[in-house]
């Protein structure tokens, strides 16, 4: 059934993406632009929120569709959410200690 | 100073990412190995995030569009973000002349290819149908599943391995095996390229791989350009700026080749 159509699902998941992008895209603007002009430990911290953010916003992405996936009682859609939500989990596990 | 230079680059690699198809990592990790002294395994981190970036603004324009299949992406997922966790937790294993020099053949691959293709970006342009302003997409049902697993398995690998987004493999295979349209292809692959960079970008942070100081100025720059390079796209001639990508990838490849012999002396 991978051809259905969803414009739902389709406009929540691209609005996740889209406030995940310009937000993490003003913040690190922010951090940026307050870099400039004073030395501040602020700016940087800002530019480190947003790249984290940015990195954050295809795990909430996979978090929302399988949520919207278990809420159709598409059971298939939201294991297989679940499966890759669990490998990025085992990603930020398997990355600790490595320097 | 180093900033504003970071937000031109990213500006110019994320705007020759959207006019081509072929995402801005390829550019940015050998240019911020050789050009600004990073090692190489930083440099493909912090490309990462601009990776992330250009994946976030396109496939956000293609949900729109409808043009994305979720439930196919979801599951070439699964194989993409395992084989990019994997490679990029190898990647801390590997010294620096390897990845240099998978690096250079990659890019020395990329071009030769796209030279025998005469700059074509695609073999076939697909236009799609207009319908009151809607995009009509033929019905289709994914096939062989297992194809298209075993390419994202490989296309996941080479992300997390070298900070790229892998598009080349997955499109090809989603189209020609998979039975699927090649504007829902094309779409589903960038809105994978998100989740698999992720999973890769985790492992390079937390290793301590992505420079934030880099990063944030390079992906400030990605956005915008990305941004101007899809409104640009239909009314720019692509083959000439292919040719162009052509040249900077055959110089980068060469340089580099070039620091793997020399043993990282810069010239």
């Amino acid at each position: 059934m991978s051809q259905l159509r969803e414009p739902g699902l389709d406009r929540v998941v691209a609005l996740v993406m889209r406030v995940g992008a310009f937000g993490s895209f003003f913040i690190m603007l922010a951090g940026l632009l307050l870099g400039l002009f004073v030395e501040d430990p602020i700016a940087a911290h800002l530019e480190r929120l947003g790249v984290l953010l940015m990195l954050a916003t295809p795990v909430v992405r996979v978090v929302v569709a399988g949520i919207l996936f278990l809420r159709e009682s598409d059971w298939k859609y939201g294991a297989i959410s679940f499966g890759v939500l669990t490998i990025l989990l085992l990603s930020a596990l398997f990355g600790i200690g490595e320097h | 100073m180093l900033s504003a230079l970071l937000v031109l680059l990213g500006f110019f690699a994320g705007m020759l990412g959207a006019l081509t198809g072929i995402g801005g990592g390829v550019l940015l990790t050998p240019i911020l190995a050789l050009h600004f002294g990073i090692p190489i395994r930083q440099a493909i981190g912090t490309s990462l995030v601009a990776v992330i970036t250009t994946s976030a603004a396109s496939s956000s324009i293609h949900l729109q569009r409808h043009t994305t299949d979720i439930r196919l992406g979801m599951t070439l997922e699964l194989a993409t973000s395992f084989g990019a966790a994997v490679t990029a937790y190898l990647v801390g294993y590997f010294n620096r002349s390897v990845l240099e020099g998978l690096f250079a053949g990659f890019l020395l691959y990329g071009s030769l290819t796209i030279l025998l293709r005469r700059g074509k970006v695609k073999d076939q342009e697909e236009i799609p149908p207009k319908n009151n302003g809607e995009t009509v997409i033929p019905p289709y049902e994914p096939q062989r599943y297992p194809w298209g697993l075993a390419a994202s398995l490989v296309a996941g690998g080479l992300s997390g391995l070298l900070g790229i987004g892998g598009g080349p493999i997955k499109v090809p295979v989603m189209f020609i095996f998979m039975n699927v349209p090649l504007m829902v292809a094309t779409a589903t692959s960038n809105f994978m390229i998100g989740v698999t960079a992720a999973a890769s970008a985790i492992v390079y942070y937390r290793r301590g791989d992505i420079l934030v100081e880099l990063a944030a100025p390079l992906a400030v720059g990605v956005f915008l350009g990305s941004l101007l390079g899809a409104r640009l796209a239909p009314r720019i001639q692509t083959k000439y700026v292919m040719y162009l990508l052509v040249a900077i990838m055959l110089y980068l490849a060469g340089h580099l080749f070039f620091h793997v012999f020399t043993g990282g002396r810069t010239v």
